[in-house]
């Protein structure tokens, strides 16, 4: 049987500066747009910059083999394909159910977006200061390895290099070699 | 809280410091992860900073009204929806809607050569495309008077700037004599090297020479009351607005410019207005002072100025054309480029200089009597003025380089495809000094066109 993981972003503390390039480049990799002039909607990102006391660090999906996000999803809108956990967010009812189960806090519930615009809902209002207003239509949103490039955009941004795709399998097999290596056998 | 042209806001600021790998300066100061603050001392308000800041303001029920407040205060249009990052340029396009909203003004817009390749970036259409009659017909429904141009004024500049490099060369004036319309280039010489400040030459920038014109000349032949004439300047520059505040610049007996905005601010003004930018028809801009020829135009890019100057000093030298009009030996990106040309009875010897880092060695040698030079373009943003602070700023940072090369080439199709290329061949500057200023430094010139540095260096402790 072939031996088969999911890979993900990781981070590196120590050269992270905390700049955000990923955030916006996460955020461009999934809106057709080239200066920040064009956009229209609120900057949603899939890769999320956390400030502790001495470090700064970007915390993303782990793409878990048995992802607790898909098994709670009641719609099955949540897929592990092509070694990735996939968010259909056409599908997405905006449950949280994979908010409420996600160990990383690494899914957002931002608002649905298409060509600049917010999508509002087709039914449902909610009461606003001036009578009933139209309600934004949200979803789940997490890191899906920017399958449409080739490489993942926040990695690619990263001034410090401070991001790489962690392959297990490769990695496995490279610490083995520096291992033996090191042995001086 | 009292903002500077260039700011860092310390509530959004992440102290990353990437702004400070692009300040020519470094004037940003603070360590890491805390935020950061501007020495305004060292600032040359280049605005590179805001061009590179991530750091942007996540929007929430919880900080709406904070953020609301920061928009306003940084002098945003209500409507303008792109997000807000730490480091920001403070704003003037709601003063401007008010003055085209003031039917007792008489409203005079001016924009710069590097607006026309990259507004339309801010409206989706391709990197670096060239659109000035696009913009002319914006600026037509914005609703201003007159649509002149800043090239009009670089024109101009030719023909003083040329004429005064003439002028040191053969009557032994000081060498290297150095371009002055970077503003935030001459405001280091101010801060830094005040002792060399008789090497810059004594030219107001187009934008300056171009809003005197406007108030003087251009308000005989519109026959306005210079006193209702409002002069806007939509330049690519964060550093435009100091250029127009400095309090010498009102020869022509009022301030000269009256306000500045950058082309991001444009674009905003355009959509505030719900302009259909990508379809409009292309209109012409005004005449006799929105004319221009291929020489201004290149004033937006790294070594256009020298390409103009030589263009039209050749001939005034020569009393021949210039063999070739295209000077590629001077064309190109970041550094210095050095070149000697040729003339019957000499050898001029010129530099052009991009990246406001890259000219201190220049500097340096002249203080030491070790520098041959003659002619020295110096721009501070990385490639001249298509790379200025107040352009649109691209999300990702890796788009910056090749956005600067179609930039760069839009501005150099514009200048082929123009009809009349040299400076010195623009009708309409011919007829400028016929009927106004009677010859290049001339006594009128002298007065409306040239200026004086001042010297802004703090006294060591």
């Amino acid at each position: 049987m072939e031996l088969k993981s999911n890979s993900f972003v990781v981070g590196d503390s120590s050269k992270c500066v905390g700049c955000k390039a990923c955030e916006i480049a996460c955020f461009k990799a999934h809106n057709k747009l080239v200066t920040v002039g064009n956009i229209t909607t609120p900057i949603i990102s899939r890769i999320h910059v956390i400030k502790g006391n001495n470090f700064t660090v970007p915390v993303q999906c782990r793409h878990c083999e048995d992802a607790p996000c898909a098994k709670a999803c009641s719609i099955n809108a949540i897929k592990n394909e092509d070694n990735s956990i996939i968010i259909d967010e056409k599908l997405c009812i905006g449950c949280k159910a994979c908010v409420v189960v996600c160990p990383f806090g690494a899914i957002e519930i931002g608002t649905k977006c298409k060509d600049g615009k917010k999508v509002m809902q087709k039914v449902q209002k909610e009461f606003a200061e001036e009578g009933l207003e139209q309600k934004e239509e949200k979803v789940a949103y997490k890191c899906d390895l920017c399958k449409e490039q080739d490489e993942p955009a926040c990695i690619k941004a990263c001034p410090k290099n401070a991001l790489r795709l962690f392959d297990v399998i490769e990695e496995k097999r490279m610490r083995n070699i520096k291992a033996v290596n090191n042995l001086k056998l | 809280m009292s903002l500077g042209l260039v700011n860092i806001d310390k509530d959004l600021c992440t102290g990353c410091r990437q702004c400070e790998e692009v300040c020519p300066v470094n004037a940003i100061k603070g360590e890491v992860g805390n935020p950061q603050s501007i020495d305004y001392d060292i600032c040359v308000s280049c605005g590179q900073c805001i061009q590179v800041c991530n750091a942007y303001a996540v929007e929430n029920k919880e900080n709406k009204d904070m953020i609301t407040n920061k928009r306003l205060e940084r002098g945003l249009l209500k409507s303008v929806k792109e997000p807000i990052f730490a480091a920001f340029n403070k704003g003037n396009a709601v003063k401007v809607k008010e003055a085209l909203n003031n039917k007792e003004l008489f409203t005079i817009v001016q924009c710069a050569p590097a607006v026309r390749v990259s507004l339309g970036e801010e409206f989706g259409l391709e990197v670096g495309s060239l659109t000035p009659g696009k913009m002319s017909a914006a600026l037509r429904i914005l609703g201003f008077n007159r649509i002149y141009d800043t090239n009009f004024g670089a024109d101009l500049t030719i023909l003083e700037e040329g004429s005064e490099l003439i002028k040191r060369v053969t009557e032994g004036g000081k060498l290297p004599m150095f371009t002055s319309c970077c503003p935030a280039w001459v405001k280091f010489v101010e801060q830094e090297y005040p002792e060399l400040l008789s090497h810059l030459s004594s030219c107001k920038s187009p934008q300056q020479m171009a809003g005197t014109i406007f108030k003087t000349y251009g308000a005989k032949i519109d026959e306005v009351n210079p006193v209702k004439i409002y002069n806007v300047a939509i330049m690519p520059c964060t550093c435009k607005q100091f250029e127009c505040d400095r309090e010498e610049m009102q020869d022509s007996g009022f301030k000269d410019v009256d306000i500045v905005i950058t082309t991001r601010e444009f674009a905003q003004l355009i959509r505030d207005k719900e302009i259909d930018f990508e379809n409009l028809e292309d209109e012409e801009f005004d005449l006799p002072l929105g004319s221009y020829t291929g020489a201004g135009n290149i004033f937006g890019v790294t070594g256009g100025v020298m390409e103009a100057a030589l263009r039209s000093g050749y001939e005034m030298i020569t009393k021949q054309s210039i063999p070739t009009l295209e000077l590629n030996f001077i064309r190109g990106g970041e550094g210095i480029r050095v070149a000697e040309v040729e003339l019957p009875d000499m050898i001029l010897k010129v530099a052009v200089i991009s990246g406001l880092k890259n000219v201190v060695e220049v500097l340096e040698n002249i203080k030491r009597g070790d520098c041959d030079f003659d002619f020295v373009e110096v721009m501070t943003c990385p490639e001249g003025c298509v790379s200025g602070g107040g352009q649109p700023k691209f999300i990702l940072a890796e788009d910056r380089k090749s956005a600067f090369m179609s930039r760069k080439k839009g501005i150099y199709k514009h200048d082929s495809e123009l009809k009349i290329r040299k400076s010195h061949e623009n009708p309409f500057i011919k007829k400028l000094y016929k009927e106004f200023l009677i010859e290049p430094l001339g006594e009128k010139s002298h007065h409306l066109l040239h200026t004086k540095f001042v010297s802004r260096k703090k006294e060591e402790m």
